[in-house]
């Protein structure tokens, strides 16, 4: 699997004044080289590793976030019919600095981009970014003045939602999306041990994913009856 | 409305100001549109608001970009119009006021010592034309970011975000930015200090868990006291008016559906009723009782969405587990009917997207048999719980005058004992055919606008109860020409039928020029359309008047004095989506 590295303490990154800072390279998975190095090493970091991202992906604190319509159906999906309980994200915190991921629940504003900014430079990391909705996807059907086009434009996303507004159900799977990257994901396990970046591993498409399940749908439902 | 008694005050505005007024324009608005002098408006206002059946309410403030407009027959020379629309409550009738101005002398007289509600209007009429208020205490940007360039609004500002440099942040862009908003006490008038005690500022937003989405409030306490406050908007700003004059009168729709993103099609309605007056279409029964039926299944759970956040943000943490589930089944109906859960984007120029699907009426009726033992649940734990009344009685209260001077319409007026709503006095859409009460308050404190709600619920539900039982049969769309899309059935019939289909479903219809407007009584107060056609495939003009703006303007005059939890509860009984504030 392919993963992007981000260097904690990178040069570059103090010297680029451009949101998102810091720079980005493909890399291999870092662990096959630990276990050329060593096997034992190599695969007690693994389990290492493992253990903490299990711990980190099912105790995700979402911060308490929202923008516009996508954030009622984020809501929809913290309440009793959907229950994001069931996958550990249950514990909205209403500071930045409690949080673990922040969804980017609706229309990027020019006015609000730097609030934006400025409440993710206020998590602590580890932090993710879900982008929900067309709007924080691309700016949606929005592409007007206003309106940033597309949150990745100084954000970092690690997952992103579609949909105006996505189903509760679809952030949810994004959701889990997000809980999958995390578990493959390698940081440093302290910040004596190892190289002190992020490398996120590269999830496979989930279009590419299910095309050809999808395109074998024939016959669709039709909205004559309930 | 009494057409007679209308044309008697006109008359008698003749009288009076005689050469002071220029013409009557003739629209499809339903209301008299004069033509004013600038030096005359302060006093015309003025008089009008003295009348013995007064326009308490200062309606709609805003203005067009009239330079590319063709159709201006008989109408004064004008490169920027200014409109005043005023609205009396006890004589139940609006009227129109336009003013005239040369684009090389933008700048009119204020109006706030007529109106106070002008204030935030005026800014945004500065924010968007550039045009300039002579008197204004605070004439600055209202809704786009301070250090924006240009006025959006008019016809030679770009409208798409990708005709200019995709946008980037940089460390230094974003300093100057977050400088830019840094809240300057002496901005606003307001002391730092009294008697030798500072006093603390506390900003609440632009993201604050009771803030209701991006909106951004600047406290001056003293301890616990409200001293004053300053609220900051256009945080939410998606420019949908500007939209509208891009967008076709089609396409325009599913724009509609995410002013207040919570009301569904219910924000379809006036757009598509506005459009219908311009195009002349009557729909059919059965079109027209459908989309009562929908609007008041989304005022329900627009009202179940409230009443939730706003028991929440009185610390109750249960309620919103509850509306939650009855709002997921209210989007099961929606859904079943619709095909979508917030946005449907389902009524169309002229009808309807499709017509009802077998066995809508009985989950429709499973609807209607659930809610009421939940919401006789939420009265008792929740409203008559001596917690919730003690943070919410007398709280942030305010009476009838005080919802006038601010322009407060819908169920917080209402909460205020003022009969006024549009579903009985102005009948649209068939509602003169249903059997159903209107619901006052008393006190128009934070209880009685909570309290409100839900009776307007049991109210809705008698209304979808009886379009259940009496829904008529017919066509889900009109026999119209500019009937948009028109009936497929016809479609290939001869070359005639396919060309028109063709042209309109890729133009889209073309709508004769003139001017029309419709309020309808939406979930959070009266929202209207005030539409100008130039004979085109698109809008020249889209004014979207929201009943959440002057919610947020009221908030300083509310508040002085109260004390922080007062204020959230307060922003939790007014019931604003910052989208319908900002549009």
């Amino acid at each position: 699997m392919a993963y992007t590295l981000t260097r904690a303490d990178d040069a570059a990154a103090q010297q680029s004044d451009r949101y998102p800072l810091g720079e980005r390279q493909r890399v291999d998975d870092p662990m096959k080289q630990q276990v050329h190095r060593s096997v034992f090493t190599g695969k007690l970091e693994e389990v290492l590793n493992s253990a903490v991202n299990w711990g980190r992906k099912n105790s995700l604190w979402p911060y308490n976030f929202g923008l516009s319509c996508c954030y009622v159906e984020m809501t929809t999906a913290f309440t009793a019919p959907h229950d994001i309980s069931r996958f550990g994200a249950e514990v909205i915190r209403a500071s930045p600095r409690q949080a673990d991921f922040m969804v980017v629940a609706g229309t990027c504003f020019v006015k609000m981009a730097p609030v934006i900014q400025q409440l993710y430079d206020q998590m602590l990391e580890p932090k993710w970014v879900i982008s929900m909705g067309s709007c924080a996807n691309s700016g949606g059907m929005y592409d007007i003045y206003s309106v940033v086009q597309g949150v990745d434009k100084f954000l970092p996303v690690d997952v992103y939602v579609p949909g105006c507004p996505p189903r509760p159900e679809a952030f949810l799977q994004g959701l889990q999306l997000l809980q999958d990257s995390i578990q493959e994901e390698r940081r440093p396990l302290s910040w004596v041990v190892g190289d002190q970046g992020v490398y996120r591993a590269e999830m496979p498409s989930q279009r590419e994913k299910h095309r050809d399940q999808r395109i074998q749908a024939t016959e669709l439902r039709t909205p004559d009856s309930v | 409305m009494s057409t007679d008694a209308t044309a008697a005050i006109v008359h008698t505005l003749r009288e009076r100001f005689g050469d002071k007024l220029y013409c009557e324009q003739p629209t499809l608005t339903g209301m008299p549109v004069l033509w004013v002098r600038r030096e005359a408006i302060v006093e015309v206002l003025a008089d009008l608001r003295r009348l013995s059946e007064p326009f308490e309410m200062l309606y709609d403030l805003t203005a067009v970009d009239e330079r590319m407009r063709s159709h201006r027959d008989g109408l004064p020379a004008a490169d920027f119009s200014v409109v005043y629309q005023l609205l009396s409550v006890s004589g139940n009738r609006d009227i129109m006021l336009k003013v005239a101005l040369d684009e090389r002398d933008l700048s009119l007289p204020t109006v706030i010592s007529v109106y106070p509600n002008a204030n935030w209007y005026e800014r945004e009429v500065w924010d968007m034309f550039g045009i300039d208020f002579a008197g204004h205490p605070n004439l600055r940007r209202i809704l786009m970011p301070p250090t924006w360039n240009g006025h959006p609004l008019r016809k030679d500002h770009h409208a798409r975000a990708t005709e200019f440099d995709p946008y980037t942040l940089t460390v230094e862009g974003q300093d100057k930015e977050q400088d830019a908003l840094r809240f300057v006490p002496e901005d606003w008038g307001m002391q730092r200090e009294r008697d030798g005690a500072e006093f603390m500022f506390l900003n609440l937003g632009p993201n604050h868990p009771s803030a209701h989405g991006a909106f951004r409030v600047v406290l001056q306490l003293d301890g616990e006291e409200v001293i004053d406050c300053v609220p900051d908007i256009g945080y939410h700003h998606r420019g949908a008016e500007k939209m509208g004059e891009r967008q076709s009168w089609h396409s325009f729709i599913p724009y509609t559906d995410r002013i207040d993103y919570t009301g569904g099609v219910m924000n379809n309605l006036p757009y598509v009723l506005a459009v219908e007056k311009l195009a002349g279409i009557q729909v059919t029964d059965r079109a027209a009782t459908v989309r009562v039926m929908m609007a008041e299944l989304f005022r329900i759970t627009s009202h179940l969405l409230f009443l939730g956040t706003y028991l929440q943000d009185l610390g109750a943490m249960s309620p919103v587990f509850f509306t939650f589930t009855d709002r997921q089944k209210a989007y099961h109906v929606i859904e079943a009917i619709t095909g979508f859960r917030m946005h449907p984007a389902w009524f169309r120029i002229g009808g309807l997207m499709q017509d009802l699907p077998q066995g809508w009426d009985r989950i429709m009726q499973e609807f209607v048999n659930w809610m009421p033992a939940r919401l006789k649940e939420y009265e008792r734990t929740m409203m008559e719980n001596s917690l919730v009344r003690d943070r919410t009685r007398h709280i942030a209260a305010f009476d009838t005058q005080n919802a006038f001077d601010w322009g407060i319409t819908g169920p917080n007026l209402r909460a205020t004992g003022c009969d006024f709503d549009l579903r009985k006095k102005r009948p649209y859409s068939g509602y003169e055919n249903f059997d159903f009460e209107v619901p006052l308050g008393s006190n128009g404190d934070a209880f009685d606008r909570g309290q409100l709600r839900i009776e307007e619920m049991r109210q809705s539900l008698r209304i979808i109860q009886q379009c259940i039982d009496h829904m008529p049969a017919g066509d889900f769309k009109a026999d119209h020409p500019l009937t948009t899309p028109p009936p497929r059935e016809r479609m290939l019939e001869h070359i005639e039928t396919l060309i028109t289909h063709f042209l309109q479903v890729s133009w889209g219809p073309v709508l004769p020029a003139n001017e029309s407007l419709q309020m309808v009584e939406a979930t959070k107060g009266i929202n209207s359309y005030y539409l100008t056609s130039d004979g085109s495939t698109m809008s020249y003009r889209t004014r979207i008047r929201t009943p959440s703006f002057p919610n947020l303007q009221q908030i300083p005059a509310l508040m002085r004095g109260g004390f922080v939890p007062d204020l959230v509860a307060h922003l939790g009984s007014i019931d604003f989506v910052m989208a319908d504030v900002d549009r």
